[in-house]
């Protein structure tokens, strides 16, 4: 028992030096259409996410609900026709960082993130681009790229076809700080 | 033994550091309580107004029709069906103050009838059952304003009319919902024999097959000893079965009733057409959401 104390010593300030985690709650995103009739956009700040740099993983999560529209009516139909979000809640993206990083150096790295996205209830594998700024022991993580709705099983009616694209642009930003144990 | 532990232990660390993010991602998604939204496509099904609000600096223009009988002694072929005829025909303007009390004006066909509403939402129904239904509370005044043959209404006091109702909804799936209305009804003036407090109890659901589009039912049943005593002028509790059909702005109600009228005041005194005689007719109605701020 005395050798299982001393493994425990050993390993326990390892397991705690391991914040290599970043983790941000209030992730910024931004979706808009650009169509003939009305351009539309949404804003949601409640999304969360955790980037292990160590790892060079990336997890972000969107509540589908929090998109604030300035048509209430828009956002309404966003989460009833659209998204559905009573069936599908969120949007979720986790991916491997290819390019390496490295935590301790300051500066601006251009990466790119491949993974599964997830929107609609339908996965689908990308490679999405961003830069990752590491500043004063802070990271932010910053993002722009398209979502085509037939990617994702979004159904826009012929009726509509009009006011709403079929590319979607989303711009993510976050700013994270170091993870510590509670 | 201590071999065994070590490394389990050492497996207990490796699983804890590589579930690191996702069981962070875990604890962040703390289950929020949400708002429901969407119980009803639009404020009004058939004969009862939901909690559905107009949001705050929306305006909702509906119109809303009663052809005549289909069958019976006034429908048939000779009048199309009742097409030839309109029984009632009501246009309303319902504007949101906020997104919690809503204010509404119309008019109908049906009496003259000119009606002043206002309508607030008491409590919204959330998710995880923080509240399990939506309340809204509705007072409506009523008046006629063309003098009637039968002297007792002439005098302008006479021809007002109260109503007040609790409407208490569930969005039970993203397809059904559900409301009970309880309401009561106040009339200057009523016929001898008749209430002058008329409590009714309306209830309607919604079921959606698609996202757009739905069928409907609605019924009211006023409790009055006037009206099932009464062997001169039979009444009829009002019943309505339609289909809905949503196009982004717009909401169309297309359905059929026994009842005349389009407005409480009117169909729940008054009913007095019946599904089993044939006295039903097709109807319908048309919301437009108007967005009016920027």
């Amino acid at each position: 028992m005395k050798l299982l104390g001393i493994i425990l010593l050993i390993f326990s300030p390892l397991a705690q030096s391991s914040s290599s985690l970043y983790v941000c709650k209030a992730v910024k995103a931004v979706i808009y259409s650009e169509a003939p009739i009305e351009n539309i956009e949404a804003t949601s700040v409640k999304g969360f996410s955790v980037i292990d740099l160590n790892k060079s993983e990336v997890q972000f999560n969107i509540p589908i609900k929090s998109f604030q529209f300035k048509k209430s009516l828009m956002q309404e139909h966003f989460n009833e026709n659209y998204l559905e979000s009573d069936k599908y809640p969120n949007a979720q993206f986790k991916g491997k960082i290819r390019e390496s990083i490295d935590p301790t150096k300051e500066g601006n790295y251009p990466v790119t993130v491949t993974g599964d996205l997830d929107v609609h209830g339908v996965k689908k594998n990308r490679t999405i681009p961003g830069v990752i700024r590491i500043k004063d022991n802070s990271v932010t993580i910053t993002s722009k790229f398209n979502v085509l709705c037939k990617d994702h099983n979004i159904d826009i009616p012929q009726l509509v076809f009009q006011n709403i694209a079929e590319s979607i642009q989303v711009t993510v930003s976050g700013t994270f700080s170091a993870y510590k144990k509670p | 033994m201590k071999k065994y532990l070590l490394s389990l232990l050492l497996l207990c660390l490796f699983f804890s550091a590589t579930a690191q993010s996702d069981s962070l991602m875990q604890a962040m998604s703390g289950n929020e309580k949400e708002p429901v939204s969407a119980t009803f496509k639009s404020s009004r099904l058939i004969l009862s107004q939901t909690t559905t609000m107009v949001k705050k600096h929306d305006l909702d223009f509906k119109v809303a029709h009663r052809f005549g009988d289909i069958g019976g002694t006034d429908g048939g072929s000779k009048m199309l069906w009742g097409l030839d005829n309109s029984s009632d025909i009501y246009i309303d303007f319902e504007y949101g103050l906020s997104d919690k009390l809503n204010i509404g004006f119309g008019r109908s066909k049906y009496e003259q009838l000119l009606d002043l509403q206002l309508k607030y939402a008491l409590l919204q129904q959330t998710t995880n059952n923080g509240a399990p239904i939506s309340v809204a509370l509705l007072a409506k005044a009523g008046f006629t304003p063309y003098k009637v043959v039968t002297n007792v209404f002439d005098d302008y006091m006479n021809r007002f009319s109260y109503l007040g109702q609790a409407i208490l909804a569930r969005k039970f799936s993203s397809n059904f919902s559900l409301q009970v209305s309880p309401t009561l009804l106040l009339r200057s003036v009523v016929p001898a024999g008749d209430e002058k407090t008329l409590f009714a109890l309306g209830a309607a659901a919604r079921y959606k097959f698609t996202k757009r589009f739905g069928i409907v039912a609605d019924c009211y049943h006023p409790f009055s000893n006037y009206r099932s005593n009464s062997t001169s002028t039979n009444f009829y509790d009002p019943l309505g079965l339609g289909i809905e059909i949503e196009t982004g702005g717009h909401v169309f109600t297309m359905n059929f009733v026994n009842a005349k009228a389009i407005v409480e005041n009117n169909f729940l005194p008054n009913s007095t057409s019946s599904w089993g005689k044939g006295q039903y007719r097709f109807g319908f109605t048309i919301s437009r959401m108007f967005t009016l701020h920027h």
